[in-house]
């Protein structure tokens, strides 16, 4: 690559969250690469020291618990999640945006953490966990804090992570258990693309929320709606939430009507 | 950094700069050239091989990372001078013309067939949509997969008749 950096695989959190104290250094956490190696390859991102977080063993795995819901840690890829038998059971609606993720190949290595954090406007994830009403627990040496997704994204490509940070666990509560969800993305080609669109629309604890990527500086989502809401007023709602632009994927206009469409479409497909 | 790993069954043990991929580090530390070097950033497939018993793109995958790792490359397919039943069922279905995009095809399909051993057409249209081909044209390679697994009817409405 064009770009020099030292590689370390801290093998203990503690050792992890000391080397990310260290304020002459700029580092990047490496753990699925499918976005960072890219990026440091095109040189959009240069850090110093890239930090590898797969041989914390507390990183891995997801669990499911009625009291704490779904947990899923640093290391768990997309393919993971779309082999999990409790994300089947209770959150199905996780495993359709998983499933629209690139490639099989990058399902390997990509992981859901990665994917929340690179805080692409497209992320596929995002939508589903927005809906579900996804918590991001970021840790630091000064200790731990939770926010809700959606004040964790604060723009383009950018979180609410101080640089000493990083998102230990993303938790599904597990109140939206068993949510009736759909997540549609529309794509220039019928394989792995970025998304032009992405809308997730879902029932969750009673209430329908509307959730769209690609369509504004972050991934949105809408407050719970009644269950009762005409599509209508669905779909103004979730007009007033996003703001596209025109880009090389497409125009803003089709992006707007798209997105009307998906709403209209996935509100009657999850109330059937 | 040192680094031990298994290709193909065989140990090798290189010091590589941090800030070099798996596939640099196949082709030109191991010479293993099978694997291909198409796009750099995820979109092609060609760099495509077997890492822990997953595909991985090894364009982004560090080679320090690979560290332990055991990796199957295009060259481990063939045994004693017998290409495998995959390897077979590609050449018999006219499935490679310029051969670039093949060896990641095949290790994608390899996944493919583990996971579904008799895999839908659009499983393996799901399973191969990480791997692009600029001139065979799918259909073939779609039919080699059918055939490796046995499912080849003769009557997928062929752009080659006859066959």
């Amino acid at each position: 690559m064009l770009h020099r950096f030292s590689y370390v695989a801290p093998g203990s959190r503690k050792e992890l969250l000391d080397l990310l104290t260290t304020d002459y250094v700029q580092a990047k956490i490496l753990a699925g690469g499918t976005d960072l190696l890219v990026n440091i390859r095109s040189g959009v991102a240069t850090p110093d020291m890239v930090i590898d977080i797969k041989k914390i063993t507390e990183y891995s795995g997801i669990t499911w618990s009625d009291g704490e819901g779904l947990v899923l840690r640093p290391a768990v890829t997309i393919n993971d999640v779309l082999c999990d038998a409790s994300v089947r059971d209770h959150f199905p609606l996780l495993q359709e945006c998983g499933h629209d993720l690139a490639s099989y190949q990058i399902r390997n290595r990509a992981t859901v953490i990665g994917n929340v954090v690179n805080a692409s406007p497209c992320s596929d994830m995002a939508p589903g966990l927005l809906c579900l009403g996804a918590q991001v627990m970021i840790a630091s040496s000064r200790g731990t804090r939770t926010v809700p997704l959606e004040e964790f994204f604060i723009g383009v490509k950018e979180t609410a992570l101080a640089p000493d940070e990083l998102v230990e666990r993303i938790i599904v509560p597990a109140q939206g258990k068993g949510a009736v969800g759909k997540y549609r993305k529309l794509k220039r080609v019928n394989g792995h693309d970025l998304g032009i669109v992405g809308v997730a629309v879902a029932i969750v604890d009673g209430h329908v929320r509307i959730a769209v990527s690609s369509a504004a500086p972050t991934p949105v989502v809408t407050e719970g709606l009644p269950p009762d809401i005409h599509v209508d007023e669905a779909v103004k709602i979730t007009m007033d939430m996003i703001h596209p632009i025109s880009d090389i994927r497409c125009t803003k206009e089709y992006r707007e009507f798209m997105v009307g469409m998906f709403v209209r479409r996935l509100l009657a497909e999850v109330r059937a | 950094m040192n680094v031990k790993l298994t290709v193909n069954g065989e140990a090798y043990e290189r010091d590589v700069v941090e800030d070099r991929t798996l596939l640099r580090f196949i082709r030109e530390d191991l010479g293993l050239t099978g694997t291909k070097d198409g796009c750099g950033a995820g979109e092609c497939g060609a760099c495509t091989v077997y890492m822990n018993g997953k595909t991985v793109n090894s364009c982004m995958v560090l080679a320090v990372e690979a560290d332990g790792a055991v990796i199957e490359t295009i060259e481990g397919e063939a045994a004693d001078g017998m290409l495998s039943k995959l390897q077979e069922a590609f050449d018999r279905n006219h499935a490679v013309q310029c051969g670039f995009c093949t060896p990641g095809m095949l290790m994608s399909a390899k996944e493919l067939i583990h996971n579904h051993p008799k895999p839908t057409v659009e499983q393996i249209k799901e399973g191969l949509e990480g791997n692009l081909c600029r001139c065979t044209g799918y259909q073939q390679i779609i039919e080699a997969v059918l055939d490796a697994t046995g499912q080849l009817t003769g009557k997928e409405g062929l752009e080659h008749a006859g066959k």
